[in-house]
């Protein structure tokens, strides 16, 4: 990821690395959705204990970027909610999808 | 009610197939859409009507975007062009905000060709695959129940989720086929496409989730910026944020900042 000079002024946000560091955030969750929704799948959880993964997992997706920005959310990042909770709603529904597919494949077809 | 067992026919030859093909018609859908993109030149200007939304639109970009980057500008070069924009007698602002408001038949733009073949296309590439790919679930895979939905629902969504199957007090976690159809759909075929497609695909594919949601609320609506019934309001707003804006020229600031960023970096 690379870093943007970042202060709440919008002439100093460097537009195009802001823009590339969340496009890679967006991949990032697609592929935490798709795992969640696949282990929930194959494991058989029923109900809310799959999307209690859903958000396990999505929290530590957050937490690995955490670590790899070394903490430093300012500099990769507009503000930390951005970074680390905002896309929490839209990538259920791609959870909630992949999870009956895999459910219904592997346990009961 | 005890499980149901499924025979295996039925993964092989409904469940796997739904999925295969609605995926591959997403992705001969975003390949078509690239396609049409590329084909599609600049939009030459046709008609008179045409040009004046068009002279219309760039003054307002052009009035946004000093606004937003005021402080690139010294002094006396903001003045020159705020005075260009907004003076009471001779801006262009002010005689634009004088005009008539237009009469709203005519800023309808089904009027040229030219938006009216991209709305077809939009259409196309959009409605008439969904309308296609639920006509083709529902004539040859409806009747059975095809899978189980992990989560308990309630009763509200047997119709939805169990339509063609007539068996009362059947679980509703027991669903169709259609409804593997709309879990598909609504779920996300397009997160995946994106994923396939690579990051320089991320405006097109705004777009048709952006079309996909315009079209679920039922009205057509027209896509493009200047379709204001009354324009003069719209130029009244911009002067008056132009004329209330403060400005300071950011090069006055700049030692101070390097000064800081400086100290922050010998710091660390």
């Amino acid at each position: 990821m690379e870093e943007p000079k970042i202060e709440l002024d919008d002439l100093e946000v460097n537009q195009e690395r802001l823009k590339q560091n969340t496009n890679q955030l967006k991949n990032l969750r697609v592929y935490g959705s798709l795992n969640a929704g696949i282990i929930a799948g194959i494991l058989g959880m029923d109900g809310w204990i799959g999307i209690a993964i859903y958000v396990v997992i999505f929290l530590m997706v957050s937490a690995c970027l955490a670590i790899k920005m070394n903490f430093k959310v300012k500099e990769y990042f507009r503000s930390s909610y951005d970074a680390y909770y905002s896309g929490i709603g839209t990538d259920l529904l791609l959870f909630l999808m992949i999870w009956v597919i895999f459910h219904n494949l592997v346990n009961i077809l | 009610m005890s499980d149901i067992l499924i025979d295996d026919r039925i993964r092989d030859w409904v469940f796997l197939p739904i999925i295969i093909v609605m995926f591959m018609i997403q992705m001969f859908r975003g390949l078509l859409t690239k396609y049409m993109d590329n084909r599609k030149t600049s939009q030459k200007v046709t008609s008179k009507a045409q040009l004046a939304e068009m002279i219309d639109k760039n003054i307002t970009q052009q009035s946004q975007r000093l606004a937003r980057l005021h402080g690139l500008l010294p002094d006396q070069s903001f003045k020159m062009k705020r005075a260009h924009l907004c003076d009471h007698e001779s801006g262009i602002l002010t005689k634009a905000s004088q005009k008539p408001a237009k009469d709203p038949m005519q800023s309808m733009s089904m009027m040229n060709p030219a938006a009216m073949a991209d709305m077809l296309k939009q259409n196309l590439s959009g409605i008439v695959f969904m309308a296609l790919q639920y006509q083709w679930v529902s004539y040859f895979f409806s009747g059975f129940v095809i899978g189980k939905v992990p989560f308990p629902l309630t009763q509200k969504f047997r119709t939805m989720l169990q339509r063609g199957v007539d068996v009362q007090n059947l679980d509703v976690r027991y669903i169709s086929s259609i409804s593997i159809y709309f879990v598909l759909l609504f779920g996300g075929l397009q997160k995946i496409q994106q994923l396939m497609f690579g990051d320089d695909n991320d405006e097109f594919v705004d777009d048709t989730q952006m079309q996909m949601q315009m079209q679920m609320m039922g009205m057509p609506t027209m896509p493009s910026l200047g379709q204001q019934n009354d324009p003069g309001k719209l130029f009244i707003a911009e002067r008056t944020r132009l004329e209330g804006v403060k400005h300071t020229f950011e090069l006055n600031k700049s030692q101070d900042k390097a000064m800081k960023s400086l100290k922050r970096f010998l710091m660390q």
